[in-house]
């Protein structure tokens, strides 16, 4: 199979080579027929006329299929008309010749244009997918400016009530101003984080770098990273006995997983631990994120993973897991995987699979 | 802290200049801030400070240069500094010589130890030699080197030589993050394959015999994209 794609791809680059090797085929065939069958001009016609239509389909422009019915014509009166070996024409040959130039010809026209559309039509979907690229990125772009101003608000308000009234402020306070601009600060490095996420995986143009990782590994990164935000966050992890090495960009999947489980702390809302757990499946690795809270509401199940637009206003500011959520499913699928949320009986369950193998796109 | 420890600290950027030395300072470390490279290294050269803080993005030349610099003349403690984005850049300073990094942005306690691990692996350098080697201890895990023995809650662990030399490797660096290639070369051999596949296998396979639950790990870390560290012993 590999062999045949070589060939093809051969030919798809060397038209010389192609057309030569198909007219030299058609020769021997046709002499074939000329030393061992009787009656044989029409089979040798018919022959040349299928070696014109072959060349005519494999090649570009019309160079290629006229050139080679030249050469038949040539071959055909040397090698097959009586008298052999010599150029003699009689009256009726030209107009047989004038045929094979023209069915050569009409070939060459049809595919040329088929490809010519062909193009053009992969050219507009191209556009189509730029544009609405264009307009994830615009809608991204809106939700998130929306979404930095509310810590840098925070931030701003409290340290510029700290330097104007220093004096006036008890030392609790003093104490309470600076750790919400802490707070909003972390709380904006998560943002950015997630923001530099997506220009890794838009700087490569869908073409992730990927390299084979130890699954346990990145889990426990995404572990100990947000045990550093959240000191008191109680994560229990499971992952399965055996090693599993999978394809993947680690630092993006770290980012997955911190994301699901900030939106497990954050919006579960519950006392138990979270539940980290990675299933080896046959031909992909499941990880789920299993809180114990209030579940997600019916209604934005199905558009959780949506980038949050202009059609859900944020009503407390720190509702940007929306984004957190969305970029997750960008770096899902820019893996070959799936990525989806459910309710269980006590809470919500976020997961995403990851292919073992790399799938290479044609 | 008699005699107080100086740290340089080269870092271009005012504001993140201004709270490392204010930090420092409060915590009784004696600062010298520098703000482009030229000027680094003649403080370098001048003062020979006890460690060297690093910020690889300097506006005047590319932080690797004081890197190599350095470490053509003094094997002084040089701690990186650099953005969450530039693991490349991580492990060629690492590789240059750098003893460990810090990614920006980091809090105060993480600067403090990693100040203080690379202090006391620069004062371990002078004691260390290849005849006395004082055994690795933290937390339940206790490796005898001269005895190739590992015991973790008092019960020996078992692992193969491959292991036990990556292990010990780590042990011996302890707190500092190795690079993989560097592991490689060192467990290996300089012929070593550059894919660091095998590697990462052996050290899953070292997790689940040292750690209760290899995804939340106690004494041997991932940094991600660049190496490995193993948790600092515990002075005695």
């Amino acid at each position: 199979m590999k062999c045949l794609r070589y060939i093809y791809s051969f030919f798809r680059k060397h038209y010389f080579t192609y057309s030569a090797l198909v007219m030299v085929l058609a020769t021997a065939v046709a002499w074939l027929f000329f030393r061992f069958g009787r009656q044989a001009t029409t089979s040798i016609l018919l022959i040349y006329i299928l070696a014109l239509v072959l060349i005519s389909c494999g090649t570009e422009g019309y160079r290629y299929g006229l050139g080679a019915a030249a050469v038949s014509v040539v071959c055909i009166n040397f090698l097959f008309i009586e008298p052999v070996f010599t150029l003699t024409f009689t009256p009726s040959g030209p107009i047989s010749f004038l045929g094979l130039f023209a069915i050569s010809g009409i070939a060459s026209h049809t595919v040329t244009s088929l490809r010519r559309q062909a193009k053009q039509l992969a050219a507009q979907e191209r556009q189509l997918a730029e544009a609405e690229k264009e307009k994830m990125r615009a809608n991204l772009l809106r939700a998130v400016s929306h979404d930095l101003r509310t810590p840098l608000t925070g931030i701003i308000g409290s340290s510029s009530a700290y330097l104007s009234n220093a004096d006036f402020y008890s030392e609790a306070d003093k104490q309470k101003l600076v750790q919400n601009i802490h707070d909003d600060a972390n709380w904006l490095l998560e943002m950015v984080e997630n923001l530099l996420s997506v220009t890794r995986i838009q700087n490569d143009c869908k073409q992730l770098k990927t390299s084979p990782e130890v699954v346990d590994e990145v889990v426990a990164e995404a572990v100990v990273t947000l045990k550093k935000r959240h000191p008191n966050a109680q994560i229990s992890v499971t992952v399965p006995e055996e090693i599993l090495m999978i394809p993947m960009d680690a630092m993006l999947i770290e980012q997955v997983l911190i994301n699901f489980l900030e939106n497990g702390l954050t919006h579960g809302k519950s006392d138990k631990p979270l539940l980290l757990t990675v299933e080896n499946e046959p031909e992909q690795v499941l990880f789920r994120v299993i809180d114990h809270g209030l579940g997600v509401p019916a209604d934005r199940l199905a558009t959780i993973f949506e980038a949050r637009s202009e059609t859900l206003p944020a009503v407390d500011g720190y509702t940007g897991m929306g984004i957190g959520l969305s970029i997750c499913k960008t770096i899902i699928t820019a893996h070959n995987g799936t990525i989806g949320a459910r309710n269980h009986d006590s809470g919500a369950e976020f997961y995403f699979t990851l292919p073992k193998e790399e799938h290479h796109e044609p | 802290m008699n005699p107080k420890f100086s740290v340089l600290v080269i870092e271009d950027e005012k504001s993140i200049l201004d709270f490392i030395v204010k930090s420092l300072t409060a915590h009784g470390y004696k600062v010298t801030p520098a703000a482009t490279g030229k000027e680094a290294l003649s403080l370098i050269t001048s003062l020979c400070p006890d460690v060297i803080l690093l910020d690889l993005g300097l506006p005047d030349m590319d932080g690797c240069k004081i890197i190599e610099e350095v470490r053509t003349w003094s094997s002084n403690p040089i701690i990186v500094v650099s953005a969450r984005t530039q693991e490349e850049d991580k492990v060629h300073a690492l590789d240059l010589g750098a003893d460990d990094y810090l990614t920006k942005p980091f809090g105060v306690p993480e600067l403090l130890a990693r100040i203080r691990t690379s202090l006391r692996h620069s004062n371990k350098l002078n004691n260390d030699s290849d005849l006395y080697k004082k055994p690795y201890q933290a937390k339940d895990l206790t490796i005898d080197f001269l005895k190739r023995k590992i015991t973790l809650r008092g019960q020996e662990i078992h692992l193969t030589p491959i292991e036990y030399r990556i292990v010990a490797y780590l042990a011996q660096n302890s707190g500092k993050v190795m690079t993989y290639s560097t592991i490689m070369n060192n467990v290996w051999g300089p012929y070593a394959e550059s894919d660091n596949k095998i590697l990462r296998v052996n050290m899953a396979n070292i997790r689940r015999k040292l750690e209760i639950n290899p995804a939340e790990p106690e004494y041997i870390f991932t940094e991600v994209g660049v190496g490995y560290r193993m948790l600092d012993d515990e002075p005695v």
